[in-house]
């Protein structure tokens, strides 16, 4: 099995013909950590869902770990590890609990599955917390539960849904340690859906961009950047009052980019070579400045250029960007 | 034992577990059924028997007995339907769905899970009007007929809340049901006998499966020992749960196949 997800001509049109996921094609190689990145509503729960067998597709294939998720379902099941959106645990029921119930859902003997639930729990590092309610975990603690018992019956591929939403920073960077060493260690295929740009920069190998229902990008983080190409140059004068002639030396350079108040930016065509130009540039023009930033294309960049649109949802996500200054602050 | 067996009553423990630890969903199973005897024990206690028609009793508790239990398995029955939609709200269905767990056992471990819990409550009311000197004239029979009848009565009425859960998807919207389960009791034999309704009430309550469940149930306490009108009661009991539970399956299936 060279290829852990093929999807072709994927999808899915709900009651009232909104087409949730409209004609998507996939790659998924066996051992890659794939991140699905799009915002609120864009589709990747719906493919998650049918990926992972919860819904029928209306249309198009789709195969996991060699098996077709419509007529193969039950070796589907048998071959992923699903964690669904907001960590789906019962609060009345300890971690420990849960962690044997999931071994006795995929058919584990008793005795192994005993030892494997131990395992997880010492693995996420529950095991103080094993014996208590789940009701009284912090998210943190409850998406590390979660992983676990998407790992008892060791899955060929581990599909995780927005696993960090919601988390605080440091929560989120130890789910993505796990993540991390889940895929170098036992070489599982990890499907990854994020609203959170830095996420997929941080942990996925390629990177699909899906937006209104298709795919509107795919490559390695850095393959989608060099696309965008250009880094941008952020000037900003001492004097406010040479804003203008700052813009327009730099539309000497380049296109004009966003730039935060009191400040002008242009894409430099001549990349980061272009730098020394424009300062002597500057300099002639008898500007001087009180800040130069060089920011390279981030994803975000990737997804504005594609869509249209900023990705919603990542204002208050890990990235921590606000608003149109705040994209240009960050790289 | 297969896998689907271990898998079903693993979930059904797993039921019975969250009842347990959740007082708000058994309390009120106990609370109302024993509130409502003790009022009507003490409101009637002095007069049923001379009331025309009211079957000869040695007390009001002994008639009230089977009043209760049917009461607290109707009550059960709503909070797992409850349960279940929680289920289905809080995404640990689909967590079942999403594994290889068997598909049937996803239904009957909730209603494995409700059979015990329905069992455990009859014997609680029995031993509660025991206590009080209520008496059953089937003797040890007739009460294990009783605790027996009350146990399978659990299927139909927690098929009946599964099916709420899977066509409204919502806790709330299935507790809205309560009294929906409520009217079905009062418009029946459960609490006082046909024989001292009149006019439209009456029709109501013979129409009502309710009527002939509880009076086939109640035979056993203030009679003795009756094998057909046990039978009646557990013929109605087959038939509802071959419509509850038969809807639930379907619903079920709708579900899992992400068609809702």
């Amino acid at each position: 099995m060279d290829e852990a997800i093929v999807v072709e001509g994927l999808e899915r049109e709900f009651k009232g013909g909104i087409r949730a996921v409209d004609g998507i094609d996939l790659h998924v190689r066996a051992g890659e950590v794939y991140g699905f990145l799009g915002p609120n509503g864009a589709g990747k729960s719906t493919t998650v869902r049918m990926l992972t067998t919860l819904l029928r597709p209306t249309g198009g294939t789709a195969t996991v770990a060699g098996f077709d998720v419509l007529h193969q379902a039950g070796d589907v099941r048998r071959s992923i590890g699903v964690a669904l959106q907001d960590a789906a645990i019962d609060p009345f029921m300890t971690g420990r609990e849960l962690l044997r119930l999931q071994a006795i859902l995929h058919a584990i003997p008793r005795s192994e599955g005993h030892a494997r639930g131990e395992e997880l729990l010492e693995r996420v590092g529950l095991i103080d917390a094993a014996d208590r309610r789940v009701g009284t975990y912090s998210g943190g603690m409850r998406r590390r539960l979660d992983l676990a018992l998407a790992l008892v019956h060791e899955p060929v591929v581990l599909f995780l849904d927005e696993p960090t939403t919601g988390l605080d920073p440091t929560s989120r960077v130890a789910l993505w340690e796990e993540v991390r060493r889940l895929n170098r260690e036992s070489g599982t295929t990890v499907f990854l859906t994020t609203q959170y740009l830095e996420e997929a920069d941080q942990l996925a190998e390629r990177v699909g961009i899906i937006d209104g229902g298709k795919i509107v990008a795919e490559g390695t983080p850095a393959q989608l950047k060099a696309e965008i190409g250009d880094p941008t140059l952020v000037i900003t004068p001492t004097d406010p009052s040479q804003l203008a002639a700052a813009a327009g030396v730099l539309a000497g350079f380049g296109p004009a980019a966003d730039a935060k108040p009191g400040a002008t930016a242009v894409r430099l065509h001549e990349g980061t070579e272009g730098i020394a130009r424009v300062v002597r540039a500057l300099d002639h023009a008898g500007i001087s400045t009180a800040g130069i930033e060089l920011h390279q294309p981030s994803l975000d960049d990737v997804f504005v250029e594609r869509t249209g649109h900023r990705l919603e949802g990542d204002a208050e996500g890990a990235a921590g960007g606000k608003g149109r200054g705040g994209r240009k602050g960050r790289r | 034992m297969s896998p689907a067996v271990v898998q079903t009553l693993s979930l059904a423990r797993r039921s019975v577990k969250g009842t347990f630890r959740f007082p708000q969903a058994w309390f009120p199973s106990l609370f109302f059924p024993l509130v409502l005897m003790a009022i009507f024990t003490a409101s009637f206690g002095a007069s049923a028997a001379h009331i025309p028609g009211f079957p000869k009793i040695d007390g009001f508790l002994s008639f009230a007995m089977t009043g209760a239990i049917v009461q607290g398995v109707l009550i059960s029955g709503v909070g797992a339907g409850g349960f279940f939609a929680a289920d289905i709200e809080g995404g640990f269905f689909d967590r079942l769905a999403s594994s290889p767990a068997s598909r049937s056992a996803i239904l009957v471990s909730r209603l494995v899970a409700g059979m015990f819990l329905a069992t455990c409550q009859a014997i609680f009311f029995m031993a509660i009007a025991l206590i009080f000197g209520a008496t059953i004239q089937g003797g040890v029979v007739g009460a294990l007929i009783v605790i027996v009848l009350a146990g399978l009565l659990a299927i139909p009425i927690g098929g009946l809340g599964v099916l709420l859960a899977l066509r409204t998807g919502s806790a709330e919207a299935v507790q809205g049901m309560f009294p929906l389960f409520f009217a079905l009791m009062f418009f029946s034999s459960t609490f006082f006998p046909r024989e001292t309704m009149t006019g439209w009430f009456q029709t109501v309550a013979n129409l009502n499966p309710i009527s002939h469940l509880v009076e086939g149930m109640r035979q056993q306490i203030i009679v003795g020992v009756d094998w057909r009108a046990a039978g009646v009661s557990l013929a109605i009991i087959i038939g509802l749960a071959v419509l509850t539970v038969g809807g639930s399956a379907l619903n079920l299936r709708r579900r899992l196949e992400g068609n809702q």
